[in-house]
């Protein structure tokens, strides 16, 4: 019997092959994303554990609030001489290490912008774990040392100069010392290294550490130094072993990583579904084709489980093959990032790719398996066909379940679907559940509607083949009669690409919603003409900005925004808070009250806080009420609810407090939005010019923009997710492209005689070839018109709890137009190979085919 | 054409005829192997003529109808279809040629099951991308007695209308010959002679010329013209007569 499988195979091979393709692309993806993020975690326990190799306790600030991309506030230097007091310390050191963006001698930003850049002050030993390749540590405020890689990068040699811009503006260093960490490289991110206290000043962190090193006498062990020195540190800061730091670090990382790798195995997922699919179909239509064949295996004795193990043995070897071919490709995608990483200044150390024993597992497990279950109900089938089959070459026994029972199944699915979408987006529980809920309903109604669509073949074949039957006739005719033929094949076929193109379209309405809610919200609550932000679009800028631009010539008002986080209560999650001056912020901003008015911004007191509206009904907060907040400086400041505001596109937060405020209890004194407005009758283009010289010349790690470039900075923000989202999801439409290959091929096949009538009668070749790349078109077309159908009805869902933050739903029509039009090109080219087969029959040998 | 020599056959003076094949020859295989499907066939038919084909299983029937038909290439001697030498002629051509001047009628599988009876009959006319000429079709469509079930597919219809459609739309393009290869080795007696009765109809009422393959006696007799193959060669080339006439001639031939 295996051989009778072996040969089925073999007799296949085109077949067989693009179903092993189906199994493979999502298998890549898998292996692919555990080789990668395991890779760069090794990378970073490698980074850590070497910056900490001399040091043996080490003291840090607590992390009272998590803040997103920021680091936690830095503690008093006055610490030091205390945690030097601790019995059994034998030296200690203070060490700043703080984001800033580094430069050339002319002020333009090295590297690519989004590896970060650090400046860490030079240490002592045992401490400094930098070695230096050329040169030596700096000494004086003027002198900097630069990392190897990034110096060679950027053609830096010893007695060049580089700038350096922290919390105020550009300085210039000259470069005294090359220098690398350990072995490895910094894992993508440059640093300069500078004195302790010109670190501290470019920091913005004068009088205060960021960490204190802690070498141990002899006969003190490292854990008992650690209980030492933590008895006499306050409950903001923390002491670990070095090497306890160096592990929490790496599973920071880690837990970082993990978004990033639950998403792209999300993906992973959709792609080995829509294969799924694909073997599905494939496996149904070889078991009919092979009706024959079975029975005549029965008629000779074959038991029935003998014809399953003769299918299912087919579907394992498939798996396997594709789960085997899965991992190399998985192997190729990691180091095809990696060379992408590279190639973009970030290079990974040379750990080389990291393959865990759970790769190997996952990889083949869910490759054989989605096989083996999207082959069990067809293997099933195959079990079914009497012994008798082989001599009357009857049909294979029509599929049991009737249409009500499929009917009520995927009528129950589908509302099942919407009932946990409903419940993620208004059920109120915690944003995984919510998440969770929402995409296993998502998945649910995707579901149903593949098991609906043999319903819907028809009226979509119509709709999609009626310009084709009126431009070209008998072709187009024929083309949607046999897409309509069997509404099951067809209805699998384009339910695969339904999947990836609902989830394409999805994403392409709702990022074009966001950009046209932040388009408008710039529009109404951005009072001011230009608008300074990092250039990464986010980061916190130096606060000198402010006040150096307020010096420019022909401004107007200028009112700056900074954010940092906080708890409240017992809540679960950190809320955002935003801090401006509410002496300049009115002119700039407009707050749209929804308790309260303009005046109220008067009586923003340290002690006061605005609140968001819908945080505020959610939470039971009322103006008059008192809240307390926990900060990332472990302060419990109490603030009194003076007004709420209506938080367009979740701009500022849950809180907007004084910058006084922020910076004594939150420990926040730099700027994230500095904006600008043009005094009346200046003239507006020239002073634009002006700010955006002086942001240039001095502060090369911000930009200055007008509105209808901030809305732009905005877009491209979106659309660079976007793309990135839309590349992933091509994966799983390449699948689902195989499976029409597949379908069409199979379909063709059975055809052959009435091709071979076709052509007696007259049919040319060219005819024959467009009869079969229509059929493909209108099979591509009806799931992508069921595919747009479910994105837009997803985004429409999604959106609504989103509409009280000011979403604007918005219907890229042109993009979805051009999305259809791929859709059917993807048509044209999955139809290329069948079309050219079927041209090519020999008319008398079609003619005479069994 | 008169240098033709051969007196043999009356079938072989090609003057005048609408097909006529020339020292016609098909092999299959090579060498030892080799099969002689037609071994020098010459013959030709007359237009408005209704001629059978008869011959032992194996004989090159099938092979001799491809041959004209331009479905397939002799390995040697020639056909001349309409005033056309086939020999020349490439793929698209004789597609084309296929499509407007001859009609087809298999044994099985004749029709589109995805198109209606109306819709298979017009078929040649629809590739070509033409309009079927509204009376005649109507009056095909009459005489095939296919009014009432015009809108039906071929899973509708009996085996007998099925070949009925096909016969109908062997016509429908008034083609210069009409060939049909066993067109009744499938149906019942009735239906058989109902089809056999529209070709018949065809040649008396319309000058349509009928090129018919069979095995059966009784179908022979209603051609006005009688080739029996054997072996790859003519082995009897005269007028038809009735069925008794036929089954003897079979019994002198084979
Ligand atoms: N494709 C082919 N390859 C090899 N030999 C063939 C092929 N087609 C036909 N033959 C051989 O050529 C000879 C004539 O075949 P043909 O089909 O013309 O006979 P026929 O008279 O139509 O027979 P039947 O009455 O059984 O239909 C036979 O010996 C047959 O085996
Ligand atoms: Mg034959």
């Amino acid at each position: 019997m295996t051989a009778v499988a072996l040969k089925g195979l073999a007799a296949r091979k085109l077949r067989a092959l693009s179903t092993i393709l189906a199994v493979l692309l999502g298998v890549a993806l898998v292996a692919g994303t555990y080789i990668l993020t395991d890779t760069i975690n090794r990378s970073f326990d490698d980074i850590f554990t070497t910056a900490l190799e001399g040091t043996d306790v080490v003291v840090t600030p607590r992390e009272v609030v998590s803040q997103e991309g920021s680091e936690p506030p830095p503690f008093s230097e006055a610490l030091l001489a205390r945690v030097e007091r601790v019995p059994g310390v034998e030296k200690a050191e203070g060490g700043i290490f703080s984001l800033v963006r580094i430069t050339d001698a002319k002020g333009e930003p090295l590297g690519q912008g989004f590896a970060p850049q650090f400046a860490v002050s030079a240490a002592s030993a045992p401490f400094e774990a930098l070695t230096y390749v050329e040169g030596r540590a700096p000494r004086t405020a003027s002198e900097a040392a630069l990392d190897e890689s990034n110096a060679e990068q950027a053609g830096i040699a010893i007695g060049d100069r580089v700038g350096v811009v922290g919390e105020g503006p550009l300085k210039l260093f000259r470069v005294v010392g090359l220098n690398r960490l350990g072995d490895t490289s910094t894992g993508g991110s440059s640093t300069v290294t500078l004195t302790l206290p010109e670190a501290q000043r470019i920091a913005g962190k004068a009088g205060e550490l960021d960490q204190i090193a802690i070498a141990a006498a002899d006969g003190v062990s490292p854990d008992e130094l650690e209980r030492r020195v933590a008895a006499v540190l306050p409950p903001t800061v923390q002491a670990e072993t070095g090497q306890q730091n160096a592990e929490r670090l790496t599973d920071e990382i880690a837990s970082d990583l993990g978004f990033l790798r639950t998403a792209l195995l999300v993906f992973a997922g959709i792609a080995l579904v829509v294969g799924g699919f694909q073997i599905f179909n494939t496996f149904s239509i070889t078991v009919a084709q092979r009706v024959r064949e079975f029975g005549l295996l029965r008629t000779l004795g074959a038991s029935r489980g003998q014809v399953l193990r003769v299918v299912l043995l087919e579907a394992l070897l498939i798996g396997l093959l594709g789960a085997a071919l899965g991992l190399l490709a998985g192997f190729g995608f990691a180091a095809g990032i990696n060379a992408l990483f590279e190639a973009s200044g970030i290079d990974l150390p040379n750990t080389g790719l990291v393959f865990e024993t759970r790769t190997l597992i996952v990889s083949l497990a869910l490759g054989i398996g989605v096989t083996l279950v999207a082959a069990v109900t067809p293997a099933l089938r195959a079990t079914r066909v009497s012994p008798m089959a082989a001599l009357l070459a009857a049909a294979l026994p029509e599929r049991r379940r009737s249409g009500r029972v499929l009917l009520a199944v995927a009528t129950l699915l589908g509302l099942g679907g919407l009932a946990m979408l409903l419940a993620g987006l208004f059920g109120g529980g915690s944003a995984g559940q919510a998440a969770g809920l929402m995409g296993a309903g998502s998945a649910a109604i995707l579901f149903a509607a593949s098991l609906l669509s043999p319903r819907l073949v028809r009226p979509l074949a119509a709709v999609a083949g009626w310009p084709l039957e009126r431009l070209r006739g008998l072709t187009g005719r024929l083309a949607r009669e046999n897409a309509m033929r069997k509404p099951g094949r067809t209805a699998v076929t384009s339910a695969a690409l339904m999947i990836g193109l609902a989830l394409v379209v999805f994403v392409t309405v709702f990022a074009a919603g966001l950009n046209k809610s932040i388009a408008s919200a710039i529009d109404t609550i951005f009072q001011n003409d230009i608008t300074v932000q990092s250039t990464d679009g986010f980061s916190p800028i130096p606060s000198t900005i402010a006040r150096d631009v307020a010096g420019v010539e022909g401004v107007g008002d200028v009112g700056s925004i900074r954010f940092s986080f906080a708890k409240v209560g017992d809540a679960a999650g950190q809320q955002r808070v935003a801090g401006v001056d509410p002496t300049t912020i009115g002119g700039v901003f407009d707050f749209e009250f929804v308790e309260g008015s303009d005046a109220t911004l008067r009586e923003l007191t340290p002690s006061a806080a605005l609140v968001d509206d819908g945080y505020a009904e959610s939470n039971g907060i009322a103006v008059g009420d008192t809240v307390a907040l926990l900060t990332p400086t472990g302060e419990r400041p109490r603030f009194e609810v003076i007004g709420t505001i209506d938080d367009q596109t979740d701009f500022l937060g849950s809180f907007v407090i004084d910058q006084a405020a922020m910076a004594s209890d939150f420990g926040e004194e730099r700027d994230t939005y500095v904006l600008v407005g043009v005094a009346p009758g200046a003239d507006a283009a020239a002073v634009e010019q002006r700010v955006k010289r002086l942001v240039d010349d001095r502060y090369p790690s911000a930009e200055a923009l007008d509105q209808e470039e901030l809305k732009r900075s905005q877009e491209q923000q979106i659309n660079g997710l976007l793309n990135l989202i839309y590349a992933l999801l091509a994966l799983a439409v390449v699948v689902s492209i195989f499976g029409i290959v597949n379908t069409l091929a199979l379909s063709i096949h059975e055809r052959t005689r009435e091709l071979g009538m076709l052509r007696a009668v007259g049919m040319t070749r060219r005819q024959v070839r467009r009869m079969i790349r229509y059929e493909a078109v209108i099979t591509a077309l009806i799931g992508a018109l069921l595919g747009t159908a479910l994105g837009v009805l997803f985004a429409a869902l999604i959106s609504r709890p989103l509409a009280d933050e000011g979403f604007e739903l918005a219907y890229p029509v042109g993009t979805l137009l051009v999305i259809l039009a791929l859709a059917a090109l993807a048509g044209v080219v999955a139809a290329i190979g069948p079309a050219r087969r079927a041209s090519r029959l020999d008319v008398l040998e079609a003619l005479s085919y069994e | 054409m008169s240098e033709q020599p051969t007196a043999a056959t009356a079938g072989g003076d090609t003057a005048g005829a609408i097909v006529a094949a020339t020292d016609l020859r098909r092999r299959y295989g090579e060498g030892e192997a080799a099969v002689d499907a037609l071994d020098g066939v010459t013959t030709a038919f007359e237009r408005g003529g209704f001629a059978a084909i008869m011959g032992p299983s194996g004989s090159g029937k099938s092979t001799l109808m491809h041959l004209l038909a331009g479905l397939d290439r002799p390995t040697g001697g020639s056909v001349r279809l309409d005033g056309v030498e086939l020999a020349g002629l490439d793929d698209g051509k004789l597609t084309q040629l296929r499509r407007d001047k001859l009609g087809f009628v298999f044994q099985f599988f004749n029709l589109l099951p995805v198109l209606t009876a109306e819709e298979n009959i017009v078929l040649p006319l629809s590739i070509a991308g033409r309009k079927p000429d509204r009376e005649w079709l109507e009056q095909l469509i009459s005489i095939v007695g296919l009014g009432d079930r015009r809108d039906h597919r071929p899973a509708e219809l009996s085996g007998g209308q099925q070949q009925r459609v096909a016969v109908a739309r062997a016509l429908v393009a008034r083609p210069a010959v009409v060939f049909a290869d066993e067109p009744t080795g499938n149906l019942d007696s009735r239906s058989s002679e109902e089809v056999l009765e529209l070709l018949r109809r065809s040649v008396d009422e319309f000058g349509q010329t009928v090129v018919m393959v069979t095995h059966e006696a009784h179908a022979a007799a209603y051609a006005d013209r009688l080739v029996v193959l054997r072996d790859g060669r003519v082995a009897h080339d005269g007028a038809a007569g009735d069925e008794g006439d036929v089954l003897e001639l079979m019994k002198a031939v084979g």
